[in-house]
């Protein structure tokens, strides 16, 4: 090294310094250090003032600990079962940001003049109708809210809407996890008051039908999520055949459509109607896999077509778990409804705790960074292509499948990546606040585990190793991502 | 124009005029409903806030009479040292953000305008540590704070916090867009590196300082997984961790806290209200990493 470089050096370092010194002691020197606890067996009921035990190498022993633990594969499973509204939130967030990029001042005076002035009319016009015919002040205060929000809209543009979206995710925290925690409330939150009277409307329709005609409804919609199953596994042979997907994207497109069989079976298991449906999704995939390993027409790379296998995958898990959960609640509707149907009690009722956090994480994930960077992508799509799609004459739906999709691949897979890395280590806030992990550790997720072990059991070499674990989870979708990231976004 | 019959233009341009202000209406309409059904908790926790303690039991969601009080008696509350939470939060996030900018913005122009040996890799330790969970860390990190013996102080949250690998990444991709002929027309004028970083790429790069000065900011007033561990005395307390302590001892007392949560959420909602285009751009730059 010679003197100009030793200068480079050290000038380098210098602005480093203020940085690099605390990222060495508060970020890798407790990375490494942790890596070394995951295989010691420091425990503080060992290892305490009182009791001072020698630290011991443990070797692999805290990992065949977590495998054994009945409870870490049922925290396993309550973390990705969370994740299952990934794909519901990432809809709404792209159903969002196109509602945000559409024009929302008619491009001319002439329009926008008279947007305003219909909507401050309305506003207005609706304000005094109800005033005087003496609704209830709280469809008053609604409708206000909504012209007040129309008004605004139509004066400020997109900036208005866009704010009033992005709020949920913005101030998302333990705040807003109790105030959910209070909009729950079986007794008296407002979600339970505002379905008690359709709840009770559904109960006598129900009761009022010939007995069979619901079960059917609940059949009906069974049959339909194997259709759906079927049309998939369809698409998929058909592209793997023709060369537009390799053997990766239709693996992973299977495997994000197999996901709903593979729950029904795991949620609704002691009813006939889930082995059902998980049988003949299995069945299925069995079929496919035969067909598929018969060979093709066109070769193609392995990771060809690799966003559009996943969106696929994806879009047919949501209309398959929306499916599932009308069957499923169609299936037990008529033995409920008999005695009148009740609220559940959403956050302490085991088989509701799960659904009433995923609803709520929509809420606050549907206006997100993911809605933004979908607002990006889609002024990015070059208007030709609409164009063009225009001339040829297309439907807007068409449009949506045959442009703005497939030129969006690219951040969808950014999004779906980030969000299911965000996904494995989350849901520790939404534990502690509002559920402290229950009913019957219903809610723990793996981040929650590792909190207990760690800061309330104080089995500390255990806490790191299962960390370790999740960080296994989340490295190999990382890897996914290093490993076809780059290729989706050239495509 | 001129040429054809003005009137039948005129109608034309009416009818397909017309036909736009249908269309926009309509839009409006369903973005009204979509952002009144996003914001319709905040509507019921601000007038939940302004109830009596009787009628916050009932399913009304209209108040009877305006409690404007609500807000003052959240301070007064016993053993709810509100005031107090909110001063920590503050000040324990306005002081992570001072310190996270100037060690990240150093770090950033160490990265992105100085050349010494080693430095790629140097960042690429940096980029990989961004990948790992966080909860990697928690153990030995509280661990650490024993043997500082900063557990239960402001330090154990400031000092662990002024340091961001997150931070120092965005910094430098902002700085990478700042043209290098800068440099070498300071270079000719004789100035130093301490220069060059002070009075000429600092300046250059405050909007993307803004921009990590909002996400530090609101990260730490919203943090709580590490005050929770590191906190045990009730005054030290920050506002997350404070609401929910508020929650556990006297969380029926629904009006107050509804009051309180309404106190701890404006502060964002001003921020994100007066800032957003910075934020929108940070967001968006955030993830070009890919």
């Amino acid at each position: 090294m010679n003197k100009t470089q030793r200068r480079d050096l050290a000038l380098g370092l210098g602005f480093l310094a203020p940085n690099i010194i605390g990222f060495l002691v508060f970020t890798l020197g407790p990375l490494l250090f942790s890596l070394y606890l995951a295989f010691t067996n420091w425990d503080l009921r060992l290892h305490n003032m009182f009791k001072d035990e020698p630290l011991r190498f443990v070797l692999l022993e805290n990992f065949s600990r977590m495998l054994n633990d009945p409870d870490f594969w049922q925290y396993l499973i309550n973390t990705l079962f969370l994740m299952i509204s990934i794909p519901f939130s990432i809809a709404g967030s792209l159903f969002a940001a196109i509602l945000l990029s559409k024009d929302t001042d008619g491009g001319n005076n002439w329009v926008r003049k008279r947007l305003i002035a219909g909507a401050a009319l309305v506003f207005g016009v609706s304000c005094l109708v109800l005033a005087g015919a003496g609704s209830s002040a709280i469809v008053l205060l609604i409708v206000g809210l909504a012209g007040a929000i129309m008004v605004g809209g139509t004066l400020g543009g997109t900036t208005v809407y866009r704010t009033l979206f992005f709020l949920p995710h913005f101030t998302s925290g333990v705040a807003t996890y109790i105030l959910w925690k209070k909009l729950y409330n079986p007794n008296t939150g407002p979600i339970t008051t505002f379905l008690r009277p359709s709840l009770e409307l559904t109960a006598d329709l129900v009761n009022g039908l010939p007995a069979g005609v619901v079960q059917f409804g609940s059949w009906l919609t069974m049959a339909l999520m194997l259709v759906l199953v079927v049309w998939g596994l369809r698409r998929f042979v058909l592209s793997w055949r023709d060369g537009e997907m390799g053997w990766i994207s239709v693996l992973l497109g299977l495997v994000f459509l197999s996901l709903p069989p593979i729950f029904s079976c795991y949620w609704a298991q002691p009813s006939l109607t889930g082995w059902l449906v998980a049988g003949g999704g299995v069945l299925a995939l069995l079929a496919t896999a035969g067909i598929v390993s018969r060979g093709r027409d066109y070769t193609c790379q392995a990771d060809e077509g690799l966003g559009n296998g996943i969106m696929l995958g994806a879009v047919l898990m949501i209309g398959q778990f929306a499916l599932l959960g009308l069957g499923i609640v169609l299936h037990m509707l008529p033995s409920l409804a008999t005695d009148g149907l009740e609220t559940p009690e959403w956050l302490t009722q085991y088989d509701w705790a799960k659904p009433s956090l995923m609803f709520m994480g929509m809420w606050a994930a549907i206006g997100s960074n993911n809605m933004l960077l979908y607002l990006a992508g889609l002024s990015n799509v070059p208007g030709e292509l609409y164009e063009a799609a225009e001339i040829d004459g297309t439907s807007s739906f068409q449009k949506f499948w045959n442009v703005t999709w497939p030129q969006l691949a690219p951040v969808t897979f950014f999004i779906v990546v980030m969000s299911t890395i965000g996904g494995l280590q989350g849901g520790f806030e939404m534990a502690r606040v509002m559920t402290a992990g229950g009913p019957a550790g219903s809610t723990t997720t793996l981040s929650y585990y590792v909190y207990n072990e760690g800061f309330t059991t104080g089995r500390l070499g255990y806490a790191a190793g299962v960390a370790w674990a999740m960080f296994v989870l989340v490295f190999s979708v990382t890897v996914f991502n290093w490993k076809f990231g780059s290729r989706q976004i050239n495509d | 124009m001129a040429d054809a019959p003005t009137h039948m233009i005129e109608n034309r341009t009416r009818e397909f005029m017309r036909r736009k202000l249908t269309s926009t209406g309509l839009l409006h309409v369903v973005l009204t409903l979509f952002s009144l059904s996003l914001a319709l908790p905040f509507v019921w926790m601000a007038l939940t806030g302004l109830k009596t303690i009787e009628e916050a039991g009932m399913d009304t969601w209209l108040p009877e009479k305006f409690m404007w009080g609500n807000f003052a008696r959240v301070f007064e509350t016993k053993g709810i040292q509100f005031g107090r939470w909110y001063w920590n939060s503050l000040y324990i996030a306005a002081a992570v953000t001072f310190l996270q900018v100037l060690t990240s913005s150093m770090a950033a122009f160490s990265f992105s305008r100085l050349k010494w040996p080693g430095r790629d890799k140097v960042f690429l330790l940096y980029l990989g540590t961004m990948m790992l969970p966080w909860l990697v860390m928690m153990v030995p990190n509280y661990q650490l704070m024993i043997k500082l013996g900063i557990v239960d102080t402001y330090w154990g949250l400031i000092i662990p916090a002024s340091f961001s690998a997150f931070g120092t990444f965005l910094l430098r991709q902002f700085m990478l867009g700042i043209p290098t002929s800068l440099d070498e027309a300071a270079e000719i004028d004789g100035a130093t590196k301490w220069q060059l970083c002070w009075d000429v790429i600092l300046p250059l790069a405050r909007p993307g300082m803004i921009t990590l000065a909002i996400f530090t900011f609101i990260g730490n007033y919203q943090s709580f997984f590490w005050p929770l561990v590191m906190m045990k005395s009730v005054h030290r307390y920050t506002l997350p961790i404070g609401l929910m302590f508020f929650d556990s001892t006297q969380g029926q007392v629904t009006n107050l806290l509804m009051a309180a949560i309404t106190m701890s959420v404006v502060p964002m909602i001003v921020i994100f209200v007066v800032l957003q285009r910075h934020l929108v751009r940070g967001i968006q730059l955030g993830a070009v990493k890919g």
